[in-house]
């Protein structure tokens, strides 16, 4: 598989985006019009220039990746042009301007590679502590926090000139920062949390001053909870960070104490957060407050019960009816009229993308790019895990969105910067 | 029939669909493909003996020095009037297998042409030694 195979297959992504628009404006009743032009258009432009880059600054990354996220988002952009054209006309802006960062971040990299990154590991800490708190400015300020469903993790910046609002999430961009302090961090200190001096009965431990990076984390992790509630960023924070450290030391208790930490956090956080409580309770049963809390986890499952095999067919559901179909609950909006087969078809193109994610950490020669892209991927897999769980009633709701597959900017960027840092250690492994 | 038409196109994406993914994973494998025989190591050793006397059909492994040549020291002793005593060494240098003419009087030549230097060998290639024919495998 070489380069001009993943121009081949950005194409044919490009073309399913046009075609599956081409779909839902059929069954609508409207024949082909511009926005299927302007969807295969911006798709091949995104797409473009981020293998351009790639043929010009990683040409031996791995050609995977970009492909697998095109057909993600073409699913996904058709999904969210179903639901609301005006989201999907933004969707498209997104899609460009996340091409744009991810080839800069390719450019950025080009001579020395993701090493350079080792270097900075204070400042994506505090990049990353200072962009989580970022939302919690007041929101009269020009750029200050909004609060949106509950959960305070957006963030506004009015631009006078323009008269607009722009509006950000910048825990999408932190999580990035977080991964790459976690693995600078764990790349020099891997040796002496791996070794366990001490003993408590049965169970060795580290030195525990060792363990306050842990705490350091748990706390941020349960900051993120409290002053945002935002469930899903806290866990998915904290997850990969216990991933990252087991797999930079190969030692089982970071993963029992880990899990042990979550489920302290998550009684107590049950205990005292009502709406914690609530998105347990219409896990436990929708059904109970159907008009209330349950309602959008009972639609999403009817949503996902009435796909049956096939699917309805684009445009001919009714996943409007899912509160949030277009962000964290589009994987029901596309169960529901691509069916099981179409919603099979996602999981594979998920599984293959972490897949290759691993293989890509697996084949990297230093310690620091290994953690970076196990830490990548970890993060990129447990977020992808999280939200079909919540959607398929697995696990509780935790609103997040659904990589390259969401509506929205920023998760958009960021998981394209991700796919970028990734590409760039792959380019380094081959020489 | 708008519903079967419908119906049909529904189904038509789920294909196209499937397709791209039936892309993607033929792509990986050609890319496993591709990759195992050059990262393997043990890439082209074996040697072959198509044309000797006493030795054909022969096959010997090459994983470190192996010398050709008539006297008995040699790792592979022919009986060729042609060939030196020490004839030549094949060796394994990083995976691949090079092949040194030990200065033989009347030279080596693969695919018959005479070795003046130290070279590589690669699947295929023929070694002429005298009248005795090796092939790498």
């Amino acid at each position: 598989m070489n380069r001009s195979t993943e121009a081949v297959l950005l194409t044919s992504a490009s073309v399913l985006a046009a075609m599956g628009v081409a779909l839902v404006n059929l069954t609508g009743g409207r024949g082909p019009d511009a926005q299927v032009a302007l969807t295969f258009i911006v798709f091949m432009l995104a797409f473009g220039t981020i293998h351009l880059s790639v043929r010009r600054w990683a040409a031996n990354a791995s050609p995977l990746l970009f492909p697998l996220a095109a057909f993600l988002s073409a699913l996904g952009f058709t999904a969210v042009y179903r639901l609301d054209p005006e989201l999907a006309a933004i969707q498209r802006w997104s899609l460009l301007v996340a091409a744009g960062v991810a080839s800069l971040t390719l450019f950025f990299l080009r001579n020395e590679g993701v090493s350079v990154l080792r270097r900075y590991r204070y400042l994506s800490l505090a990049g990353a502590i200072a962009l989580l708190l970022l939302p919690l400015l007041p929101s009269s300020w020009p750029l200050g926090g909004a609060e949106v469903g509950g959960s305070r993790l957006w963030v506004r910046l009015d631009l006078p000139l323009a008269g607009r609002t722009l509006s950000f999430q910048p825990g999408e961009i932190a999580k990035l920062l977080v991964v790459v302090f976690l693995a600078s961090y764990l790349a020099d200190r891997h040796q002496s949390l791996a070794a366990m001096r001490r003993k408590i009965g049965p169970i060795s431990i580290p030195e525990p001053r060792q363990l306050f990076p842990i705490l350091v984390a748990w706390l941020v992790a349960f900051g993120v909870l409290i002053y945002q509630r935002d469930l899903g960023a806290s866990l998915l924070l904290f997850s990969a960070f216990i991933g990252l450290i087991y797999a930079a030391t190969g030692q089982t208790s970071y993963l029992v104490a880990g899990t042990s930490l979550v489920g302290l956090g998550g009684i107590a956080a049950y205990q005292f957060f009502d709406h914690v409580q609530r998105r347990v309770a219409s896990w436990v049963d929708p059904f109970d407050d159907f008009t209330g809390t349950g309602y959008q986890l009972a639609q999403s499952l009817f949503a996902l019960g009435s796909g049956s095999l096939t699917g309805t067919g684009l445009g001919l559901g009714q996943p409007n009816l899912i509160p949030a179909a277009a962000t964290d609950f589009v994987f029901a909006a596309v169960a529901e009229e691509m069916g099981l087969a179409g919603s099979v078809a996602v999981l594979a193109a998920f599984a293959l993308l972490i897949a290759a994610g691993f293989g890509i950490a697996l084949r990297a020669r230093d310690l620091f790019r290994k953690l970076l892209a196990t830490g990548l991927t970890l993060v990129f897999g447990v977020q992808t895990i999280l939200i079909l769980a919540g959607v398929m009633r697995l696990f509780p709701v935790t609103g997040i969105t659904l990589p390259f597959m969401s509506y929205g900017g920023s998760s958009l960027m960021a998981n394209m910067v991700l796919l970028a840092l990734l590409a760039r250690i792959s380019h380094g492994e081959r020489v | 029939m708008p519903a079967l038409f419908l119906n049909l196109l529904k189904l038509i994406f789920i294909a196209l669909v499937y397709l791209f993914l039936w892309q993607v994973v033929r792509a990986i494998g050609t890319h496993l493909a591709l990759g195992t025989p050059r990262r393997s190591p043990r890439q082209a050793t074996e040697l072959v003996v198509v044309r000797s006397e006493q030795l054909a059909g022969k096959r010997f492994d090459i994983s470190g020095p192996f010398v050709v040549g008539r006297s008995p020291d040699a790792d592979l002793v022919i009986d060729d009037p042609y060939a030196s005593d020490l004839h030549l060494r094949f060796g394994v240098h990083e995976g691949q297998m090079v092949l040194h003419d030990l200065g033989s009087t009347n030279g080596t030549y693969v695919n018959g042409r005479r070795v003046v230097a130290p070279m590589d060998l690669s699947k295929g290639d023929t070694v002429q030694i005298g009248r005795t024919i090796l092939e790498v495998r």
